[in-house]
């Protein structure tokens, strides 16, 4: 009925008021287009706010640059929304002006839209009668300026609405960089930078000879360190993902490396000396794995300030890789540690390292000097025993260094600096403990135990500069007393110097017994060879001095 | 044994998958019914901005039809708490969903678990 009535009513007025009902129907309708395009925006808002609500929760899963990618998603999402909320409310105000201007006149000659595609010239009328969507179907009949309260009201809805994304943009914004930030700290992996240093003369032949004094450190030590090192990167390195942390396999190549580089100085040494290289490589291929180990503890980011661990391991792969210590001190830095790492490459001026040698405990000594001096009376004590002549050159003792150098016994065609009466912690681990034996096989173990052993002390942070004597002065003494025998006791050995080597003997406390006896014992053998040689030479300088 | 848990695996992953699509469906009519709800109060405050002098028509198809404006008013409140009805029985609805699926998800992982169990022992 009332529909009936309804649709009645528009007939009879339809003519009368027929543009007017165009009119108010089109303006309806814009403003219901309005309003309904209101209403849409006001429901995809929730959904949008949901939407950023998802997003928070996924931004705990993932990695950082996911989330990131994430959040900047939600922020450009926002961003769109706001220019089209924006878009709405220029409508409204357009409309407002409308009805702000539109009851100035009675009626209004205009272009009647017929159709989609047709006009056609029309009055509007009743400018004041307006029949407004409130939404949900719902219309209500108002006059202009009710209309414009009405909008007003709306407008308020829109700008409730366009706070709420700007806060939203806001926040997901400050996440992005946030992530940003995030992403850079630890890409950066703070504070650690990978140091290297570039070697140069890998390849400089050095008489590793020298090496056999201070033998390997004892492996498990060093291992140890460098397990530690490892295992501290490797959780820096799970925290951060970046650090680069030598892998065994690695480490195990740049042994075989080394092992190779060696083999090849060794090669250039037989062409010298009639010595067998077997010992070298066995030296050599503990020195390697040292080497290793101690590159592995320098590359690596996170250095322990270990004072002496670094520089004589340094000084041995110096010695390993044949670069004379004296041009330059290099580093192998092959490793690929700290790939992401940002690098600062280093060099060292060249300067002669006070390496703690081990040649037992407290050793400080200028490691060129030394090795160089070594290699020399070396070379020249092999060239010695075939033609005798040229000992006498290397035996010029002009500096208690020297003295180092000369008083090396040939044990078995190897130069072994003597052992220091000095009493050191070594002994202990030391080969000289060990008084049972006589072959030449278990003297070479021995002696790379005892050098190892050295090593070891070395390890402890011995401090003393004695440790020099320690070596020497025990190798040194036993050859002389082997050649009076009889002669010859544990205690003498200590106060049975040769004047020529009182300076460095008046150095050294006493040595225990055990050592020289032991020395004896590894001597012995080659007693019938030797002793007459070192005396000879002994004499020689002697004379050669006076 | 393996072939039995993969097909158990099948079916309960197609479980799931339709637990998750009621629950979308639900999730998007508790997405209307919350845009229903922002008009109606939009609409109900701008009656109050009316007064018995301006006519009300509600659209009921393609007529108009003349309301009054108290029943008008009563008539969006009623809409009101009808859809706020609406949406609180979403909500449990989408809990319960919520909390099958991820029963649903638990059993997924461990049928899943098995299986590859049962792969490896008999590859």
């Amino acid at each position: 009925m009332c529909v009936s009535d309804t649709l009645q009513k528009m007939h009879v007025h339809i003519y009368r008021q027929c543009i007017s009902v165009i009119i108010t129907v089109n303006y309806s309708c814009i403003v219901a287009r309005k309003q309904s395009l209101f209403q849409h925006m006001l429901s995809t808002l929730p959904k949008c706010i949901e939407q950023a609500k998802a997003y928070s929760t996924v931004v705990t899963v993932g990695s950082l640059h996911a989330v990131k990618l994430l959040y900047v998603k939600v922020v450009k999402d926002c961003r769109s929304q706001f220019e089209h909320w924006k878009k709405v409310e220029n409508d409204y105000e357009s409309l407002q002006e409308r009805l702000r201007t539109l009851p100035d006149k009675l009626s209004y000659d205009i272009m009647v839209p017929f159709g989609p595609l047709a006009f056609m010239p029309g009055k509007l009328v009743h400018t004041n009668e307006l029949t407004v969507l409130l939404g949900d179907n719902w219309f209500a009949k108002c006059s202009a300026k009710q209309a414009d309260a009405l909008v007003e009201h709306r407008k308020k809805h829109v700008k409730n609405t366009l706070d709420d994304l700007q806060k939203v943009m806001k926040n997901f914004q400050n996440r992005a960089d946030f992530t940003d930030d995030l992403e850079k700290l630890t890409g950066d992996t703070g504070d650690f930078v990978d140091i290297r240093e570039e070697v140069i003369n890998e390849e400089e032949v050095t008489k590793a000879k020298h090496r056999l004094a201070h033998k390997a450190n004892s492996k498990p030590k060093q291992e140890y360190l460098l397990d530690l090192e490892e295992d501290k990167e490797k959780k820096e390195g799970d925290e951060e993902g970046t650090t680069g942390v030598l892998s065994e396999e690695e480490l195990w190549a740049r042994l075989d490396e080394l092992e190779r580089q060696e083999e090849l100085q060794d090669e250039r040494y037989r062409l010298d000396s009639t010595d067998t290289n077997g010992e070298d490589t066995t030296s050599s291929s503990e020195e390697e794995k040292e080497a290793d180990g101690g590159s592995d503890v320098q590359v690596n980011g996170h250095q322990k300030e270990n004072g002496w661990v670094p520089t004589s391991i340094t000084s041995q792969m110096n010695g390993t890789n044949g670069s004379h210590p004296e041009d330059e001190e290099e580093e192998d830095c092959d490793e690929e540690a700290g790939n992401g790492l940002p690098t600062i490459y280093f060099s060292h001026t060249a300067e002669f390292k006070k390496v703690r040698i081990n040649t037992g405990k407290n050793t400080t000594l200028k490691f060129s000097e030394r090795n160089e001096q070594k290699a020399q009376a070396k070379r020249k004590k092999k060239s010695g025993k075939s033609n005798g002549h040229s000992p006498h050159e290397s035996y010029k003792i002009t500096s208690p260094a020297d003295i180092y150098r000369v008083f090396v016994d040939l044990v078995n065609g190897e130069p072994i600096p003597r052992k220091s009466i000095l009493k050191s912690r070594s002994r202990e681990n030391s080969v000289c403990s060990d008084t049972s034996e006589s072959s030449t096989a278990d003297f070479e173990e021995r002696r790379a135990a005892f050098g190892r052993s050295w090593s070891h002390d070395d390890a402890t942070h011995s401090d003393t500069s004695d440790g020099i004597t320690e070596e020497e002065s025990p190798t040194g003494t036993s050859p002389h007393t082997n050649g009076c025998f009889e002669a010859f006791t544990s205690t003498v050995i200590e106060k049975d110097p040769l004047p020529c080597s009182i300076p460095h003997l008046t150095i050294a406390p006493p040595a225990l017994p055990t050592i020289p006896e032991r020395k004896l014992e590894e001597v012995g053998p080659e007693a019938p060879q030797e002793p007459p040689k070192w005396m000879s030479k002994f004499k020689a300088t002697r004379l050669h001095q006076k | 044994m393996a072939e039995a848990i993969h097909k158990k695996l099948q079916s309960e992953l197609e479980k799931y998958q339709q637990m998750q699509k009621d629950v979308s469906k639900s999730m998007t009519s508790r997405q209307k019914l919350e845009a229903q709800l922002t008009e109606n109060n939009i609409v109900k405050e701008e009656l109050a901005l009316l007064d018995s002098q301006n006519t009300v028509y509600k659209l009921i198809g393609p007529v108009l039809v003349k309301q009054d404006l108290d029943e008008a008013k009563a008539t969006v409140s009623k809409r009101l708490e009808y859809i706020n009805g609406e949406i609180q029985r979403y909500e449990t609805l989408l809990k319960e969903l919520e909390r099958k699926s991820e029963q649903h998800r638990e059993v997924l992982s461990s049928l899943q678990q098995e299986y590859q169990r049962a792969q490896a022992q008999n590859p």
